[in-house]
Formats: C-alpha cells, structure tokens, sequence
C-alpha cells in the first residue's frame, strides 16, 4: 500500500497574532492554501483582512504564531519569500510620471529580472492582462483606475511567482473591468495560487475554490461555498420583500417560529420596499406557513416571498453576525468598565 | 542587495535628470555661484583671504548647500511615502538599507555633478586667461584634488542628513525645510569657532575626549584650511563618513520601522 505524497502547501499559517498599539488586529488565526487554489478572503472593514495579507507578503512581521509561504518561514526569511510571490497592495499606489512600460521595467529589475527573460516576462504579463502596446506607452498618471489596476496585477505576475496576493483587486473597477480581473485569475488557474481579499461577495462566490471569512481578527467561517452551505447553515433561508419595518416583520414572523431569525443588522431598501432575510430550522413547510401568516395582515404589504438556497452574502452575514454581536458586547462591557472606573 | 542597489540607483538619477525643479535649482544655484566667484576673483587681490582663492568656489559650494541639497532629497521618500509606493517598493525583493543608499547615492551623485559644474568656472578661466590663471594659483593642482575631497566628503554627509529628513515625513516641502534647518545648523556649529587662535593644547583628557566626539562639529571648517592647499586630512573624512552612516541608518530603521 502506497501512500500518495501531498504536495505541500503553498501558505501555511497557525496561530498568528497581529497588535497595533491597543487594538488586537488578528487573534491567532490558522488557515493552508494549495497548489494552484484561488481563495477567497472576506470579512468586514477592520477584520484584519489586508494585515493578514501584509503579513503574508513578508510586509510587516507578526507578533506571534507561524507562517510559510511556498515552505519559506516567514518570520525567518521575509525577503526570500518576497521572491516568490506578486503582492498587489490595496489602493495599488503607483508612481505618476512614469510610463507603464518603464514602471514594469523598473519593476522587473528589482525582481532581479535580466536580458531576454525580462523582455519576456513583460510581455507575458502585459498579454494575460490586456494591456496592449498603445497603453503600455502611456503614463501611469493618465490611466484610468481599472488601467491602474491592471498595470499593478502585471508587476505582482512579472516574476512567475507561486503565490499571488491580491489585496481589494476590484475595488472600484465597473463590471467589465473587474471580468478582466477574473478573466486574468482563471487563464492562471491551476498554475498559480490566488489569495485575494474583496467585498464583492459575488465575484468571489464565481472565481474563488475556497473562502474563508474573517470577522474581529479570528476565522469565522472557512470551506468552499457548497461546504459552507451544508456545514454553516444547515436552515431553511426565505427572502421577504415588504414595506413594513424591521421590528414589526420580525414580531409576527416569531408568532409562528420563536427559532426564526433575522440575518441582516439593516435591511436592503430598493424603491421604499425592504428585503428582508430569514432562516429558520423548522424547514420549508414552517416557513410556507410563515407567508400565509404574513399576508394575513395586510398592513405588512408583502410583495415577494422566496425560498432560497444560502447564498455567500447570506453565509456571510450569519458567519459574521454572531462574532460581531460577541465583540460589540465585549465593547460595551469594557466601555461600561473603563466609564465606571474614570468617574 | 547589489541589484536592488544599482535598479534604484539608476531609477533615482532618472527621476532627478527629468525633474524641471531639479535643473531651475542647480542653474539658479551654478548661476549665483558663478557670479559669486567673479567678484572674489576680481577684488581678490584686496582681500585678506589668506587661501588659496579656489578655496571660495568650495566655501561658496558648501554655505550654498542648505539651499541646494533640499531639491535632490526633499522627494525621495516623503513623495513615495505619500502616495503610498514605499509600500510597493517594499514588497520587491530589496532590503530598506538598499533603497536608502540607492537613493542617497543618487542624491550625493547629482550634487559631485553640480560641483564639477562650479568647478567648470575656474577651468575655464585657466583656458581662456592662462596667465591671469596662474596668478591665481589655478596651476596647482593639488588645490584642485584638495577642494574637491572637501566637497565630496561634506556633500555626502549634508545628503545623508536629506535623505534622513525625507523619511521622516510624507511631506516634501516639511522635508526641504527641515533638510534646510539641519545643514544650516551643522555648518553654524562649525564655523562658529573659525578664525579662533588655536589654545594651548589641553593636557585634560575629558576636554580632549569631548574635542575628539565632536569630530567636524568641532572647528570644522578650519579643516579647509589643510583641503585648500592640498593636504588630505584623514579625521575630517572619517568624521563625515561616520555622519553618513549615522543618519542613513536613522533613514533606514525609520522606513523599516513602517514595517511594524
């Protein structure tokens, strides 16, 4: 019996602590990303997302735990494993006056990139990101964003690293450009691993193998979606479009099911009408009894009602929910001590 | 380290070869220079100015850098700190230390340029006029060699301090001022004991040691005195040498220290 060898991972990290000053940015957070894997990083603002990244592309140190990055340790060898990953910051500061093409030749260089295989590997990059001769030529300061954005994507790809760390890659981009994007990462797939953070739930449900949420500095959720779906909410979700408010919908939804519960802290208003978002552990048959429930008062004004599949958003609104609702009651209570204790 | 060196090295000097602000300061500077120096040439023999008259082309080169040296620094790291390309640069594989004496190279680089430009003014006159050249003791070589290790040894340390000056703040015009303040003090602490008789040498060995930690700072700029004739006085180099290792390591653990 033979034991097939895994391929090691690319990222390894386990237990890793981040402070600033008072604030504990990341609580001991462990997680792996394979060969070839594009994961998803998502959390709320101030989660500890782009720390974790920076943390990652040998950036900033952390205080504690362990992480290695394509078997380099990091906390040994940061500048090693700067040879092996592209790092696209968030923001993606680039220098103004130069042109895109000096900027990767620059760029190149400090990778240690000589000769024909610079060459080469501008053009590769240049190529997998769209960015054809006539932009190539123009000056950095007078690109538009997702131009920008493309330009810092083909330096994090210009030394065919093993890892690519992308930090907020889409942020601000229109549709078409953040297609690029993702048209960028599926052309690599399999070649290169993706670990990139976003709010865009969407576009990392449609590219990412894998995501994992982060919420107060610690994992709260990790899997592929289906995983996700089966192991985080094993419930029934139901979508609810009215005109009533948040308090009396949920009091009458809870006359039928004292379970039920409401996923969202503030619901999506479009065109005056809210959509609200429910699960319950009774099943479909409770929540169909919910609706007729529902319609009978007609003050609510229900206008849809719809049995769903949990969907990323969902996912991770529940994952991040609960995790907040712990870190703000310990907010307050250290709010309420500090208060008691200074008067 | 030797790459990331040389790749900013090249990168910096590019960027000062295309800066107009760079060529409006260094033709403003040169041309006052020049002017300056036409004058002392010409009421020179009136004068009690008891070296040799190349020695104003560096004294000129040297009270003129506190105006001079901001524009070859003041950008280099506050502008990539404020649009936040510190932060891509530091994620190539290159150490903090190459970036800082990539740029600090650049920076001390363009200033030797400028003073082979105010150095100019003296060759020309030794091609046009070689006799009134020769009056002035232009034909003395080691006055030319001497002078010039003066400059390139005080140049190197008040491009250090710009360099440190830079990376403490995003700034560029808070780095020019304060690149400003920081050379204009070094040089009012060094010539304010100038011309000042020499005392007795003391035999107390606590006033001897304070003398010695105040290297240059100390009577600085009666070293010319050894530079203008040609003779190569070691200490004053060492002393500079140490002021350029001192404010470049200041400038590195401030950019990594941004690390953490």
């Amino acid at each position: 019996m033979s034991a097939e060898a895994k391929p090691l991972p690319i990222i390894e990290v386990l237990n890793i602590k981040k402070r600033y000053g008072l604030i504990q940015a990341l609580k001991g957070i462990s997680f792996s990303v394979g060969k070839g894997e594009i994961v998803g990083f998502l959390g709320p603002n101030g989660a500890g997302k782009s720390t974790t990244l920076k943390i990652l592309s040998g950036l900033i140190p952390a205080d504690s735990g362990e992480a290695k990055v394509c078997g380099v340790d990091l906390a040994e060898e940061e500048g090693e494993v700067r040879n092996h990953i592209g790092f696209l910051p968030e923001n993606n500061p680039l220098p103004e006056d130069l042109r895109v093409i000096e900027y990767l030749k620059f760029r190149a260089m400090l990778k240690g990139l000589k000769g024909s295989r610079k060459r080469d590997r501008i053009r590769i990059a240049l190529d997998i990101c769209d960015l054809e001769r006539k932009v190539s030529e123009r000056k950095i300061g007078n690109l538009s964003k997702g131009y920008r954005q493309r330009v810092g994507i083909a330096d994090a790809l210009l030394s065919e690293p093993r890892l690519v760390i992308l930090d907020e890659p889409t942020i601000g981009l229109d549709p078409r450009q953040s297609a690029i994007t993702r048209k960028m990462m599926e052309r690599l797939r399999g070649e290169v691993s993706f670990i990139l953070s976003s709010h865009i739930l969407s576009e990392v449900e449609a590219c990412c193998d894998r995501m994992i949420i982060i919420s107060h500095g610690q994992i709260v959720a990790e899997g592929t979606l289906h995983e996700l779906q089966n192991e985080f909410i094993n419930k029934t979700i139901f979508e609810v479009v009215a005109l009533s408010n948040r308090i009396d919908i949920h009091k009458k939804v809870r006359e039928i099911d004292e379970t039920c519960e409401l996923l969202q802290d503030e619901p999506v208003e479009v065109s005056g009408k809210k959509r609200f978002i429910f699960s319950t552990e009774k099943g479909e048959v409770v929540a169909e009894n919910i609706l007729r429930h529902l319609l009978k008062d007609s003050n609510l004004r229900v206008f849809e009602f719809q049995i769903t599949k949990p969907d990323l958003e969902t996912i991770f609104l529940r994952a991040t929910k609960k995790n907040w609702e712990q870190n703000d009651l310990l907010g307050k209570r250290s709010r309420r001590f500090y208060k008691e204790n200074t008067i | 380290m030797i790459n990331g060196y040389w790749v900013i090295l090249r990168s910096e000097l590019f960027s000062l070869f295309i800066s107009p602000a760079t060529y409006v300061s260094t033709f403003y500077f040169l041309a006052l220079l020049g002017v300056g120096f036409r004058f002392f040439i010409e009421s020179f023999i009136g004068t009690n100015w008891i070296l040799p008259p190349l020695s104003s082309l560096a004294v000129g080169l040297i009270f003129g850098s506190p105006a001079l040296i901001p524009f070859l620094t003041m950008r280099t790291l506050a502008e990539e700190r404020r649009l936040g390309t510190l932060e891509t640069l530091m994620s190539a594989p290159i150490e903090g230390s190459s970036i800082i004496i990539g740029k600090w190279s650049a920076s001390y680089l363009f200033f030797l340029i400028i003073c082979c430009g105010a150095y100019a003014y003296p060759l020309l006159l030794w091609i046009l006029f070689p006799e009134q050249a020769q009056t002035l003791g232009f034909n003395h070589i080691e006055h030319w060699i001497g002078g010039f290790i003066f400059l390139m040894s005080f140049g190197a340390s008040f491009t250090a301090i710009g360099i440190f000056a830079s990376s403490v703040t995003r700034n560029q015009m808070v780095a020019g001022m304060l690149t400003f303040s920081l050379i204009t003090l070094y040089l009012a602490i060094m010539a304010f004991s100038y011309g000042e008789p020499h005392q007795v040498a003391s035999n107390n060995a606590y006033d001897q040691f304070l003398s010695s930690i105040g290297g240059s700072l100390n009577k600085g700029l009666d070293k010319l005195q050894f530079f203008a004739v040609g003779i190569i006085h070691i200490p004053t180099i060492l002393h500079q040498f140490i002021v350029v290792f001192l404010f470049l390591t200041l400038a590195t653990l401030q950019i990594e220290r941004m690390r953490h």
